[in-house]
C-alpha cells in the first residue's frame, strides 16, 4: 500500500473514533413521543355525531359515543408506547372553540378557513372585556380514562394564534389582546398542572404560517416572547411551543430565546437545510410524520432525517428530542392516524437505541 | 348572448325526496309522491302517470332508477326554464356530489373515510393510490340528456382538477417522489404538481374532449379550492392547471369560485386564458338594503378584478344560497347596477346565484330565481 494512503487511513481512523466519542458525549438525554393536537373521531363517533346533527340521536347517545371513542384513542396511544398521552380532544370543534364559547367578552363568529386546509373554524369575535369566569379546560379535557402510569399532556392555543385568529372589536391594540389571552392561558395551565398534567403544548400555527412571505417583525417576536413569559411564569409543568403550517426557520434565531422547554417544528413546511444551520439549546419536537398526508412514512427514512437534524442542531449540548406528527392528526381518518401514532413511537425507539449510546 | 344581463344558476339544485329515496329503492310516502305530482303539474311536465307508477312500486329495477334520473333532470330543466333563466342545466341531479361523482368514476383512487370539515360535518376523502386513469365518461350522458330536453343555452359545470387534487390525499406521487427528493416540503410540492398535471392529461381533458364532441358549447370549471393555498407558488400552479385544462379546445370556458379570498384570486384572474367568465359569490358578503354605492359592501372586491385587469365577463352572484331570505327584485337590480358602475360595460355582466342552490328547498329556490330574473329585467330597463 502506498504510504500516503496508509497515513490517510490512519488519520481517517483517528477522525472517525474522535467523531464517535464526540457523538457519544452529545447523546440526547431522552427521546420521547406524543401526538400534537386534536385526533380524528373514529368512524363510530363520526356516525353518531352526524346523526346527532340531523336530530336522529339525542345528547345521551352522543355522550356515550364520545366516551367510548375517547377510551379508544387513549388506548391507541398507550399501546403504541407514547411517552405522554392526551385525551384526544375529540370534543374540540376547533382549537379555539372552548375559548371562543366560554370566555366572557367573546362571541362565536362565522366559519373561516383553518389556514390552508379544507377545514373550518369559527372566528372568535372580541366584543367586550375578556374574562375567565370558569375553568375552561377542566370541562373540555376528559381525565376519566387517562392512564395512571403514563404522564399526561394537554394542548392549548398559543396566545399569538388566539390573537391573530380573533376579530378584535374591543381592545385598542392587538398587543393588548395578546397579553389578555396570555393571562388567561396562564390560569388554564396552572389548573392543568394542579390536575396532574405534566406537559402542555401551546399550538402556534399563526406564528409561522406566512403564505405571502411577509417579513416577520422583530417587534412581533419580542411581543410573542414576553407574552409567553406571562403564560409560563411560575408554572411547574413542561411547556412546548408547537408551530406548524409554516417554516420554523423564519422565527430563528429569536425562537431559541422563547421561555419554553421545547420548540415544535413542522418538518413538512420547514427548509431542512436552513434548520441545520442553527444551534439549539432546548428540546425540540420534530413533526416527522405528516398529518396532512395519508401515506405512511417509512420509518428508516424519517429516522435518518431526524439523526441528521440532531447532529446539526446540537453541536455542543444535547437536549431532549420528541418525535411527533407535524400538526393535529384530525386531517386523517382515524384508522390511518392510528398507524401514524405507531410510526412515531417506533421512530422514537429507533432513535433511542441508535443515538443514545449512553443509554 | 344578445340581451343584456343574461341569467344563470351555478349548477346544483336540491334532489327531491322522491329522487333520493326512489333511487335508493326505499318506499315513498303519499306526501312525497304528491310533491312530485304537484311540482310536475306546476312545471307542465307531461305523462306524470309514468313517474307515479315507478314511485309506487315496492321494488325498483335498474331501469326504473335510470328513469328516475331522467325524470328529475327533466323536472329541474323545466324548473330553471319556468323561473325564466337564459342558461340552464339539470341541477346536477345525476351526480352524487361534485367531488365523489368524479372520483368514483376514475381509476387510481380509494376512499379512506370521513375527515372533519367543521363541527359535526365531514367529507369522504379519497387517496390517489395509483396513476389516475380514465375509466368511463362521467358527464357526457348527463349532458346529452339535457341537450335533448331544452332549447336554452346549456352550461356544463365541471369539477376542476386543482380542487380534485386539493381534496385528495396524494399517496401515489408522494411515494414516487420519496427517494428522489430529500426535503419533505419540496417532495410534497413536486408530487402535487405531477398529480395535478397527470389528472388533467389522463382524465380531465379526455372528458372535456368527449363533452365537446357531444355538442357542449360552454363548460364551467368549478374550483372552490382555488385560493385555499394563497401563496404565489400555489396560485401560479392553479393558473397553469386551468390553462392546461382548456388549452386548444374549441369551446367557451368559464370559472366558478366561491367563499374564497378574492383579493388573491383577482391578482391572478387576468392570467387565465380562454376564461370568458368568472362566476363569483358576492351576495353572501352584501347588505340587504336597496341602493347603489356604499350599501353594496359585498361587491367591493369586484373592483380588485378590474384593477388587476381582468377583462372577461362576470357571473355576478346576486342571490345568496345560504339563506332563505328571498331577495326582492329591486335589491337584485341595485346589485347589478352597482356592478355596472364598477365595470362600465353592462354587456360584461351575467346575473347569477352565488353558488348552486342545493341547500335550499325547491320553493325557496324557485322564489329566489324568479326574483333574480325580475331584477335583471328591472336593471335592463334602467340601463337602456
Amino acid at each position: 500500500m502506498h504510504r500516503k494512503t496508509v497515513t490517510f487511513n490512519i488519520l481517517f481512523w483517528i477522525y472517525c473514533s474522535l467523531r464517535k466519542k464526540i457523538k457519544a458525549k452529545l447523546a440526547v438525554k431522552m427521546f420521547g413521543c406524543y401526538v400534537t393536537g386534536i385526533l380524528p373521531r373514529p368512524k363510530e363517533l363520526v356516525e353518531v355525531t352526524r346523526a346527532y346533527d340531523r336530530k336522529r340521536f339525542g345528547k345521551e347517545e352522543l355522550e356515550k359515543a364520545f366516551k367510548e371513542a375517547t377510551m379508544k384513542v387513549i388506548e391507541a396511544q398507550t399501546s403504541a408506547g407514547l411517552s405522554y398521552v392526551t385525551d384526544g380532544m375529540l370534543k374540540w370543534q376547533d382549537l379555539l372553540r372552548p375559548f371562543t364559547e366560554n370566555l366572557e367578552g367573546l362571541k362565536t363568529g362565522a366559519l373561516a378557513r383553518w389556514f390552508n386546509n379544507n377545514t373550518f373554524y369559527r372566528k372568535p369575535i372580541v366584543s367586550g372585556e375578556i374574562m375567565r369566569k370558569k375553568d375552561i379546560t377542566a370541562e373540555m379535557v376528559n381525565m376519566d380514562f387517562l392512564p395512571k402510569d403514563v404522564p399526561w399532556k394537554a394542548v392549548l392555543p398559543a396566545p399569538y394564534t388566539l390573537t391573530k385568529l380573533s376579530e378584535n372589536n374591543f381592545y385598542k391594540s392587538e398587543k393588548e389582546l395578546l397579553f389578555k389571552y396570555a393571562e388567561i392561558l396562564k390560569e388554564e395551565i396552572k389548573s392543568l398542572a394542579e390536575r396532574n398534567f405534566k406537559y402542555v403544548q401551546l399550538s402556534d400555527p399563526a406564528l409561522v404560517y406566512n403564505p405571502f412571505k411577509d417579513s416577520i417583525l422583530k417587534d412581533t417576536l419580542a411581543d410573542v416572547k414576553s407574552a409567553l413569559e406571562t403564560v409560563v411564569k411560575g408554572v411547574e409543568v413542561r411547556v412546548c411551543l408547537q408551530t406548524f403550517f409554516g417554516d420554523f426557520t423564519q422565527i430563528l434565531p429569536e425562537a431559541l430565546d422563547f421561555p419554553v422547554d421545547d420548540l415544535g417544528i413542522d418538518l413538512y413546511e420547514t427548509s431542512l437545510e436552513k434548520l441545520k444551520s442553527y444551534a439549539f439549546d432546548k428540546g425540540v419536537a420534530f413533526g416527522l410524520v405528516d398529518a396532512r398526508s395519508s401515506l405512511l412514512e417509512k420509518e428508516e427514512g424519517i429516522t435518518a432525517v431526524a439523526k441528521e437534524l440532531i447532529e446539526s442542531i446540537y453541536p455542543s449540548k444535547a437536549c431532549d428530542v420528541f418525535v411527533c406528527p407535524n400538526c393535529d392528526l384530525e386531517f386523517l381518518p382515524w384508522e390511518r392516524a392510528k398507524e401514524k401514532i405507531k410510526i412515531i413511537a417506533n421512530v422514537a425507539k429507533k432513535l433511542q437505541s441508535e443515538l443514545n449510546l449512553n443509554g | 348572448m344578445d340581451k343584456l344581463f343574461p341569467t344563470q344558476e351555478i349548477g346544483s339544485l336540491a334532489k327531491p325526496a322522491w329522487r333520493i329515496k326512489g333511487y335508493r329503492g326505499e318506499p315513498l310516502s303519499k306526501e312525497e309522491i304528491e310533491e312530485a305530482v304537484n311540482w310536475g303539474k306546476k312545471l307542465g311536465i307531461e305523462n306524470l302517470d309514468g313517474l307515479v307508477k315507478i314511485l309506487r312500486r315496492k321494488e325498483r329495477t335498474s331501469g326504473d332508477k335510470r328513469a328516475l334520473f331522467e325524470w328529475s333532470a327533466k323536472f329541474v330543466i323545466r324548473f330553471f326554464e319556468a323561473a325564466g333563466l337564459d342558461v340552464v342545466f339539470d341541477g346536477e341531479q345525476w351526480r352524487s356530489e361534485m367531488y365523489e361523482h368524479v372520483i368514483r368514476n376514475v381509476s387510481g383512487f380509494e376512499f379512506l373515510g370521513y375527515v372533519k370539515s367543521f363541527d359535526y360535518r365531514y367529507f369522504n376523502k379519497a387517496a390517489c393510490v395509483e396513476k389516475p386513469k380514465y375509466k368511463r365518461s362521467f358527464y357526457v350522458e348527463e349532458f346529452i340528456f339535457i341537450r335533448e330536453n331544452t332549447k336554452k343555452m346549456v352550461k356544463v359545470p365541471f369539477t376542476g382538477p386543482y380542487t380534485l387534487v386539493d381534496w385528495t390525499f396524494n399517496e401515489y406521487y408522494e411515494r414516487k417522489a420519496g427517494d428522489k427528493i430529500k426535503d419533505f416540503k419540496q417532495r410534497k410540492a413536486a408530487a402535487r404538481k405531477e398529480f395535478l398535471f397527470d389528472l388533467i392529461k389522463e382524465v380531465v381533458r379526455p372528458e372535456i374532449s368527449r363533452l365537446i364532441e357531444a355538442g357542449a358549447k360552454w363548460i364551467q370549471i368549478d374550483e372552490p379550492a382555488a385560493t385555499t393555498n394563497p401563496s404565489a407558488e400555489e396560485m401560479e400552479l392553479f393558473v397553469e392547471a386551468f390553462n392546461e385544462t382548456v388549452r386548444g379546445f374549441n369551446c367557451t370556458f368559464s370559472l366558478h369560485n366561491c367563499y374564497s379570498n378574492y383579493r388573491v384570486l383577482a391578482k391572478y384572474a387576468s392570467q387565465l386564458r380562454n376564461c370568458s367568465q368568472l362566476a363569483l359569490e358576492f351576495a353572501n358578503r352584501d347588505s340587504r338594503q336597496a341602493g347603489i354605492g356604499e350599501k353594496r359592501i359585498g361587491y367591493r372586491e369586484l373592483k380588485f378584478f378590474e384593477d388587476y385587469g381582468f377583462c372577461g365577463k362576470y357571473g355576478l352572484g346576486v342571490v345568496d344560497v345560504h339563506t332563505d331570505f328571498v331577495e326582492p327584485p329591486e335589491l337584485i337590480r341595485d346589485r347589478i347596477l352597482h356592478a355596472v358602475s364598477i365595470v362600465s360595460d353592462p354587456s360584461r355582466i351575467y346575473v347569477s346565484t352565488d353558488c348552486g342552490l342545493r341547500t335550499r328547498t325547491w320553493e325557496i329556490s324557485f322564489a329566489k330565481l324568479k326574483n333574480m330574473v325580475l331584477g335583471a329585467e328591472l336593471a335592463r330597463k334602467t340601463v337602456s
